[in-house]
């Protein structure tokens, strides 16, 4: 009877884990095919652009429970790239980025909800040694076949305050708080 | 954008108050004791320092999170109690001596805590690398302090805490062409405090009897170029020329300078420590003409 039971357990256990690991989709982010870009007010007169090209990140879609689906993204704040050399290694200096003290900025999801196009992810970014939650839609997830390897994209735009992750204040000012992130990115996976 | 009005409330504030501090705890009698000396400087440093980054708006986050937090928190506080520890009269002065080696030795270890050369996954040197260039800064920070003090000693004037304050300024003026202005203006407060104490220490006649400023002011000088060259845009060889500036005034200790006048060799002592700084100013806003200054117009 005790032999049954455990068999039993044995049995449920095994196929509970199979289940899972069928549902949920690994997927590696596609550096070749993705950009992390943003963009931040000059003067408030205009917007100046940049991107970051070292980022890397997994994503783990479970098509049956969108809600158990996973996002991480981990971007090297050293990286960052405005097209204009003298600029980007000033904001790599303590009075932005400070990437020596702080070298990368990172995402991880805590709460996934499907909606209409896409999913609701809220989680936890961590930049400049401040973590917050923060919440934005990511639109698509829809998933292809490219000679062997399938394919899933997603979009999204958001809006941080610089001054919300211990930015120096007095450098506020010519290169406004706001600053919006817009990511494309592709995962892949075989 | 550096703010120069919010520069000069922070110096006037740390002038202020670190020279009634100092005046108040000196008291009427003179001489005074070289223990009440040291103390009436260190607390002096301390309290004008204080008031002088409140005035900055300087909020070191708790736990210190950058290298500048750590020397605002962890390094200042603890070279000032050292110093306040060195004038108390009960305190053995092996223990001061004690401490002040183990701040030599720390001190790079609290600077570049939990920064990339030290930690994570992508550490930027190896543990050989680390405990070599900590070591090196390390015995460079313990050789200047001893050599300004002793020097302090041996031949007291006001242009030796002028020099270190020079040094100081010219430490914040560099680190801020390099484009981190909150790490150079940190140097403010430290160049107001410093001088303000030299001034009534040597006003007071006391100034031979209380090098225990000057050692703030060597810490924090070694601080600051420390937390420029790593975490800032400071090349190696500017932040060495100002680091070992002031103890050019040793030259001024050859028979030749010292038979001139004491206004002469004070102010001879002054230029000689002065031409390094300048040279490494100039060039510094050269690079900052050419590398910072476009994105300004």
């Amino acid at each position: 009877m005790r032999n049954y039971v455990l068999g039993i357990a044995l049995a449920w256990f095994i196929g509970a884990n199979v289940a899972s690991s069928r549902a949920a989709d690994e997927y590696t982010y596609d550096a070749v095919h993705s950009s992390v870009s943003f963009k931040a007010r000059h003067l408030d007169i205009s917007w100046i652009h940049g991107r970051f090209n070292v980022v890397e990140g997994k994503f783990s879609l479970d098509r049956e429970d969108p809600t158990q689906s996973k996002f991480e993204l981990t971007i090297q704040a050293d990286s960052i790239d405005t097209a204009n050399a003298a600029r980007d290694e000033h904001l790599r200096q303590p009075d932005y980025f400070d990437t020596k003290q702080f070298p990368t900025i990172e995402f991880k999801s805590t709460s996934v909800k499907p909606i209409e196009g896409g999913y609701e992810v809220t989680g936890n970014f961590a930049m400049h040694g401040k973590t917050k939650k923060i919440t934005f839609p990511l639109m698509g997830g829809k998933e292809i076949e490219f000679k062997g390897t399938k394919r899933v994209g997603f979009s999204t735009e958001l809006s941080l305050l610089r001054s919300d992750f211990g930015f120096d204040k007095n450098n506020i000012g010519l290169i406004g708080d706001e600053a919006r992130i817009l990511i494309d990115c592709e995962g892949m996976r075989k | 954008m550096p703010e120069p009005l919010l520069y000069g409330k922070a110096m006037i504030a740390a002038a202020l108050a670190s020279a009634a501090c100092t005046l108040i705890l000196l008291g009427r009698r003179r001489p005074q004791s070289a223990a009440r000396c040291n103390l009436a400087g260190a607390l002096g440093m301390g309290f004008g320092l204080t008031l002088g980054y409140y005035f900055l708006n300087v909020r070191p986050a708790w736990p210190p999170a950058t290298g500048l937090d750590r020397f605002l928190v962890v390094v200042l506080p603890f070279v000032l109690g050292i110093e306040s520890l060195g004038g108390a009269p009960l305190a053995p002065p092996w223990l001061a001596r004690l401490l002040r080696i183990s701040l030599c030795a720390a001190i790079g270890s609290i600077l570049l805590h939990n920064s990339v050369y030290v930690s994570g996954t992508r550490r930027e040197w190896s543990r050989a690398e680390a405990v070599l260039t900590l070591t090196v800064c390390g015995v460079m920070l313990a050789v200047l302090w001893m050599l300004v003090i002793r020097l302090s000693r041996r031949s007291p004037g006001v242009s030796l805490p002028l020099t270190l304050a020079m040094s100081i300024q010219t430490a914040g003026a560099v680190i801020m062409l390099g484009g981190y202005l909150q790490g150079g203006a940190a140097a403010f407060p430290l160049t107001a405090a410093l001088v303000a104490i030299g001034l009534v220490l040597w006003r007071c006649g006391e100034l031979s009897r209380a090098p225990s400023f000057l050692s703030v002011g060597v810490v924090g000088l070694f601080s600051l170029l420390f937390i420029g060259r790593y975490f800032g845009n400071l090349s190696t060889i500017s932040a060495l020329a100002i680091l070992l500036a002031p103890l050019l005034s040793w030259v001024t200790e050859s028979p030749w300078f010292r038979r001139q006048k004491p206004w002469v060799f004070e102010t001879l002592r002054f230029a000689v420590t002065a031409t390094p700084l300048v040279i490494v100013l100039i060039f510094a806003k050269l690079e900052f003409d050419r590398k910072l200054g476009p994105l300004l117009l």
